[in-house]
Order: structure tokens, then C-alpha cells, then sequence
């Protein structure tokens, strides 16, 4: 049996405190990427009920960012942290904002979703919402797992996924677009399914933004508006050189 | 280890051999006339020999794993030899351990479940390839992980704080949605042990029989309708052959009971299936139950006393409509069961345990052998009886699953002969201060 590594880098790098605001952190993602997951099954399934939870659980997401961020508060005016512990507060911060985002973006799927539960359900164009939405989850969960691992390199290649999102919604759209003008009478349904379509890639690019926070915190380079590639070549280089986290 | 005191014979034999080369030392010396140098001489070889056996055992020590013990004889040859003894034999008992974390190793691979070692702070200390598979753990990356940083579904880290490890939760697979996963802790001592389970057939299963009732019952509702309406119709034709309209009542009697029948299994079928409701809210429970009162007193067949026992105003929260189905199905039996001259009391009352509401009827009681198995679906103590009198015999199938959704529990207390009382037990955190539900308890979403 693997003995517990109790120094593991993660645990003596970060108090009680702050390990305590990260486990929040996750846990505010974790109910995220369940709302997600319920929106897209609401809409796919024409389940309008599902729909309604969505919208009541976006009120626990809110809370928990209300929550966190008086923590963070709190944490910066007692503690006055410094170095990568300032870094990963403010990342926190920075994160809780995209995760509420994604939240809301869930809700108005839902909502939708509840919507066109009433009427005909096209099943191909709702197959396509359905690739897309386990594509952004996917994204989302993978983004939050190189958060919890603070790990850059999984961060980095997360964010390169998300321009396959951007490539499935021009698609989309295209189709969309194609069926609007076919038959004119379908054109109401088509912007909802554009509008979810939409939220879906608004929500990967979120997630992008977390991937972002995640080698910001690691690193302390902002990588915000940096294309990916020259991230990876930026990290791969720290690789090279053997540099290890400044702190 | 026969030993004059605490020295072991080899240390005797040094010492006699030390004893006896100073004494030729003294001999020589006084035979050549240098009796103290001589001693010298002898002393400082012995020295020497001693100096030197102790530079090859610290030699030795040093490189035991590798080198081969040096043959000394005396004390020094004592020393050695414990010491080789320590050694082959901390070897054998890691040897030992290293068999016995392999053949762990292997069954734990083996095993068809997941499991992970959690610390007090819920943190990972080791877990199994299923595990790993399941969960998407990483060796080595993620001990010290805190596990609900990784496994994030709302419902599991419930589970995992909720400190009541009995009872388990399922959850779907965050990555592969087909996957349902149950959890279940066990503890040992500090640690716990989370056993995972791929329970994604039984899962599947009970989707399709859940649908399959709720279609069932839809698919029987329609034909049923349109056998009722042309019974109906015939129980009011003045033209029917009277020999006949008896037969007609009897199927309409017959065909009410399978509506009753197929209602109370759709509504069961509901109770099973949707999540628990986010509709709570404080409902007015001794309004139900007095709502219930007036309808018995209007029935025809009743027991003459029908009491009502209202000794708090407090709300309970939950869903309306099934705490009405609890007391509804209550009722109807209490009333079905007690004869006309019996009496039949509703109580709704609050103390510091929980919130109690009970239905007591001086009926034909209950044998406590039927007792545990009232609340099976169909179940009949007496089942002529009982179909003469109506009724799905789902009653106290729905109460219990209605229940079961309030987190409360049904005890029955029942005399043959006597007469039966059925109290819902409620748990306190679920009672709402009366005054118009303002405060709503610390339990709400």
C-alpha cells in the first residue's frame, strides 16, 4: 500500500485556509458541470421539468460564488498573502466569476430547453446540441481537473480543445441556417437551438479562461492573451531549462 | 545463552585469553628483567588486534548487504554474528511484506469493484486500478488529493460530509454518461474506505421498469375509460333488460376498482421515480387532517366517532400533495377497518424528537405476523375481505415510498380485535414554526 505522501507539493505549498477556498472552488464547479449536463439532457430529452431544476440550482451557484468570494476577502485582509498564495487568490477570484458565467449560461439552456419541450422535437438538429454539449462538458471537467492538479500542461492542451467547440458551432450554425431557409416555418425553433448553441460555446470559452487562471497560478505568467501555442512553446522551454515554480 | 552473570561465554573467553596473555607478559618480564615493558609490548599488540578487528566489522556494517561477514572469532565474532542474525532476518520479514502487498495488490486488481483509501481529511491515500479507471485517479498524482476535489458531483460530496456513511449514493460517471457509479464508506479507525460499484445495468433496469409501469398504467387507462362510459350509458338505459342491471352495477364496481387499481400504481410508480421534489414548502398538516375528518363524517359507512387531536400549529415542510396522499390512504383504511361502533382519531402533534402524525381506530386490528409486510404492494391480511371492501392495495405502499421522500418512517402498533395505530414519525429538522411559515427551518435547499 502506497504510503501517504503528506508532503506532497499541493498540501505543504498552501495552509488550511486556502486549501479549504479551492476544495469550495471545485465543489462550485462540480455543481456547475452537473447543471450543464441537466440543461442539455433537458433540452435533448424535451424533459421541461429538468428544465426548472436547472433554473433553481443556478440560485445554489450563486450563492457559493457570493460565498467564496467573501472568503477570498477575508483571506486578503487578514493574511495579506504573497507570492503564489496572492496568485492563487486572485486566480479564485478570476475563476468563480467564468464558473458563475457558465451557470447562468446553463440556466438559459434550460430555460430554452423547457420551452421547446413543447413543441415537435426535430431529433437530428437536437443530436448535434447534444455532441456539442458533451464536448464543452468534457472541456469544463477537464478543466477543473487540471485546477485541482494545478497542473499547466493538461490546462494547456484543455484550452487547444476548445477550438474545436468554435469549429462545431460555426457548423452548426451553417446547418441551422440551411434548415431556416428550407422551411420558414421551423425558423422560431432554429434560434432557439443557435441561441443554445451559442450559450454552449460561450461556456467553453469560460472554461478556456479557467485553463488560463490555472497556468497563472502555477507559473505566474498571464497567458490571457497569448495564442496557445506560444504558451506551449513557453512551457515547454521552462521545461527544458529545468526552471521550477518561482515562489 | 548460559552466562556467569551478563557476560556471554565468547566475552568470558576473551577476557581469560587477555587475562592469561598478561600474565606471560609478567612471567617474560621477569624473566628478562623489562617486566613493564613487556607488559606494554603485550598490551599494545592486543591493542592493535582489537583496533584493527573494529575497523573490518565497521567495514562490514557498512557494506553488509553486499559483503560477506568476516570470520573473527571472540567477542568481536559475537557481534558479528547478532548482527547477521538481525539482518537475514529483517530481510525475511520484508521479503514476507513484499509477498504479502503483491498478492494485495493482485486481488485488489482483481476485485470487480473500485476502492480508495481516504484519510481524515478525505484526502487520497491509495486506491485500485477500477478505482482509477472509474474515477480518472492518477497514481502517485493524486495521493494527498483532497477526493471530492476530483469527483465533484453535488450528490456524492453530500454523501461523503454527510457523516452517515449507511445507505450509499448513486451517481452518473461525470465523463462517460451511460456509467452510473454507486458509493458506499466504510470506516476503519481514522481512515475510510469508499468502495465504488459499476451499477449502470441495474440502473438502466430500473429506468425501464419505472417507464414501463407509468406506460402500462397510461396504455390500460384509455380502454378502461371507454368500457366505463358504455357502462354507464347501459346503468341508465330505461330500456335494458332487468335482468341485466344488477350485473351492469357489479361491472361498474369492477371497473372503478381497476381505475383505483391503475391510479394508485401510477401515482406509486411517481413516487419511485422523480428526484426528490424541489416544490417543499410548510404545508398545514392539521388542515389536511381535518379536511379528511369532514369527508369521513359525510360518508355513509363510517365509524360514528371520528375524532380530531390538533396539539400544534406547526407547519411540516414538504410536497402538499403527497403528505395529503399519506393521510388520505390512512384514513380510508382506518376507515374501512373499524365497524360502525368503533371510533377513529386523528392526531398531528410536535415534540422535540419530531413531528407526529398518527391515525388510531378501534378496528379489527392487524396479527403482528402481517405487521412487516403491510407495506407491500398488493399485500392482504385477508384477502377476501379486503377486495370486498375495496381498494388497490397500494395504500400503504405509497404512504411508505411518500414517506421515504420526507425522510420519515411509519410505525404501526396494532391488537387484534383491538384495534391499529399508524404514526408517521417526521424528523424535527422538518417542522416550521406555525406563525404563517415565516421562518422557514435550517434544512431548507
Amino acid at each position: 500500500m502506497e504510503k501517504s505522501d503528506l508532503s506532497h507539493h499541493i498540501l505543504s505549498r498552501y495552509n488550511d485556509d486556502l486549501e479549504r477556498v479551492r476544495t469550495n472552488v471545485l465543489q462550485m464547479g462540480g455543481l456547475v458541470e452537473e447543471q450543464l449536463k441537466q440543461a442539455v439532457a433537458a433540452l435533448v430529452q424535451g424533459d421541461s421539468r429538468l428544465g426548472e431544476q436547472v433554473a433553481l440550482g443556478d440560485v445554489k451557484v450563486n450563492a457559493m460564488e457570493v460565498a467564496i468570494d467573501d472568503d477570498c476577502s477575508r483571506i486578503l485582509a487578514t493574511r495579506s498573502p504573497a507570492a503564489s498564495d496572492l496568485r492563487l487568490i486572485v486566480a479564485i477570484i478570476k475563476t468563480i466569476t467564468d464558473l458563475e458565467r457558465i451557470g447562468d449560461e446553463a440556466e438559459k439552456i434550460g430555460y430554452i430547453g423547457s420551452r421547446l419541450a413543447a413543441e415537435e422535437r426535430p431529433a437530428d438538429r437536437y443530436r448535434e446540441i447534444k455532441h456539442l454539449g458533451r464536448l464543452v462538458g468534457e472541456i469544463l471537467h477537464e478543466a477543473l481537473d487540471a485546477f485541482a492538479r494545478l497542473d499547466p500542461n493538461a490546462a494547456v492542451a484543455v484550452a487547444k480543445k476548445d477550438r474545436l467547440v468554435d469549429e462545431e458551432y460555426e457548423a452548426l450554425q451553417r446547418q441551422c441556417i440551411t434548415f431556416m431557409m428550407e422551411d420558414p416555418r421551423t425558423i422560431r425553433r432554429a434560434l432557439d437551438v443557435l441561441w443554445v448553441a451559442r450559450a454552449l460555446e460561450r461556456i467553453g470559452d469560460h472554461a478556456k479562461n479557467v485553463c488560463e487562471y490555472v497556468v497563472y497560478m502555477v507559473h505566474g505568467k498571464d497567458i490571457r492573451h497569448l495564442s496557445m501555442d506560444e504558451v506551449e512553446q513557453h512551457l515547454r522551454a521552462r521545461g527544458r531549462r529545468g526552471e521550477s515554480d518561482p515562489d | 545463552m548460559n552466562a556467569f552473570g551478563a557476560l556471554s561465554p565468547a566475552l568470558w573467553r576473551s577476557l581469560i585469553w587477555l587475562a592469561a596473555l598478561l600474565l606471560a607478559a609478567l612471567l617474560v618480564g621477569f624473566i628478562v628483567g623489562h617486566v613493564a615493558a613487556a607488559l606494554a609490548i603485550v598490551l599494545g599488540v592486543y591493542l592493535a588486534q582489537q583496533l584493527w578487528r573494529l575497523m573490518r566489522v565497521e567495514h562490514w556494517l557498512r557494506r553488509r548487504s553486499v559483503d560477506s561477514p568476516p570470520d573473527l572469532s571472540g567477542a568481536w565474532g559475537e557481534i558479528v554474528a547478532i548482527v547477521s542474525r538481525i539482518h537475514r532476518r529483517k530481510q525475511h520479514h520484508k521479503a514476507q511484506v513484499t509477498t504479502l502487498l503483491r498478492e494485495f495488490r493482485r486481488l485488489t486488481s482483481a476485485m470487480p469493484e473500485g476502492a480508495v483509501l481516504l484519510g481524515p481529511e478525505h484526502e487520497i491515500l491509495w486506491f485500485n486500478p477500477h478505482a482509477a479507471a472509474w474515477l480518472g485517479l492518477r497514481r502517485k498524482r493524486d495521493f494527498g488529493m483532497r477526493v471530492e476535489n476530483l469527483v465533484r458531483q453535488p450528490a456524492f460530496v453530500e454523501y461523503l460530509r454527510s457523516g452517515r456513511p449507511e445507505g450509499g449514493v448513486v451517481v452518473q460517471d461525470a465523463g462517460d454518461s451511460t456509467r452510473w457509479l454507486s458509493f458506499h464508506l466504510v470506516r476503519a479507525g481514522e481512515r475510510q474506505l469508499l468502495i465504488v460499484r459499476d451499477v449502470s445495468g441495474e440502473h438502466h433496469l430500473q429506468e425501464m421498469h419505472k417507464d414501463f409501469v407509468a406506460n402500462a398504467s397510461h396504455e390500460l387507462r384509455s380502454p378502461l375509460t371507454v368500457i366505463t362510459g358504455y357502462l354507464d350509458a347501459l346503468s341508465e338505459d330505461q330500456n335494458l333488460d332487468p335482468a341485466w342491471s344488477g350485473p351492469v352495477q357489479e361491472m361498474r364496481r369492477q371497473a372503478e376498482r381497476m381505475r383505483t387499481i391503475i391510479d394508485d400504481l401510477l401515482e406509486l410508480s411517481k413516487l419511485e421515480s422523480v428526484e426528490r421534489s424541489q416544490g417543499e414548502r410548510p404545508v398545514d398538516v392539521g388542515e389536511i387532517l381535518s379536511t379528511l375528518r369532514k369527508e369521513v363524517l359525510s360518508m355513509e359507512q363510517r365509524p360514528s366517532v371520528v375524532r380530531l387531536n390538533i396539539e400544534s400549529d406547526a407547519l411540516l415542510l414538504g410536497v402538499e400533495s403527497e403528505l395529503h396522499s399519506i393521510a388520505s390512504n390512512l384514513v380510508s383504511n382506518a376507515v374501512k377497518y373499524t365497524p360502525p361502533s368503533g371510533e377513529i382519531e386523528l392526531t398531528w402533534r410536535v415534540d422535540d424528537e419530531g413531528a407526529y402524525l398518527s391515525v388510531r381506530d378501534t378496528g379489527v386490528g392487524i396479527a403482528p405476523e402481517h405487521i412487516p409486510r403491510l407495506t407491500e404492494r398488493f399485500y392482504r391480511v385477508d384477502p377476501g375481505r379486503a377486495r370486498s371492501l375495496g381498494g388497490s392495495g397500494l395504500g400503504l405502499a405509497i404512504v411508505k415510498h411518500a414517506l421515504q421522500r420526507h425522510d420519515a418512517e411509519l410505525r404501526i402498533q396494532s391488537k387484534e380485535g383491538a384495534g391499529s395505530t399508524f404514526t408517521c414519525v417526521f424528523p424535527v429538522e422538518r417542522v416550521v414554526a406555525g406563525d404563517a411559515g415565516q421562518f422557514l427551518s435550517r434544512r431548507l435547499l
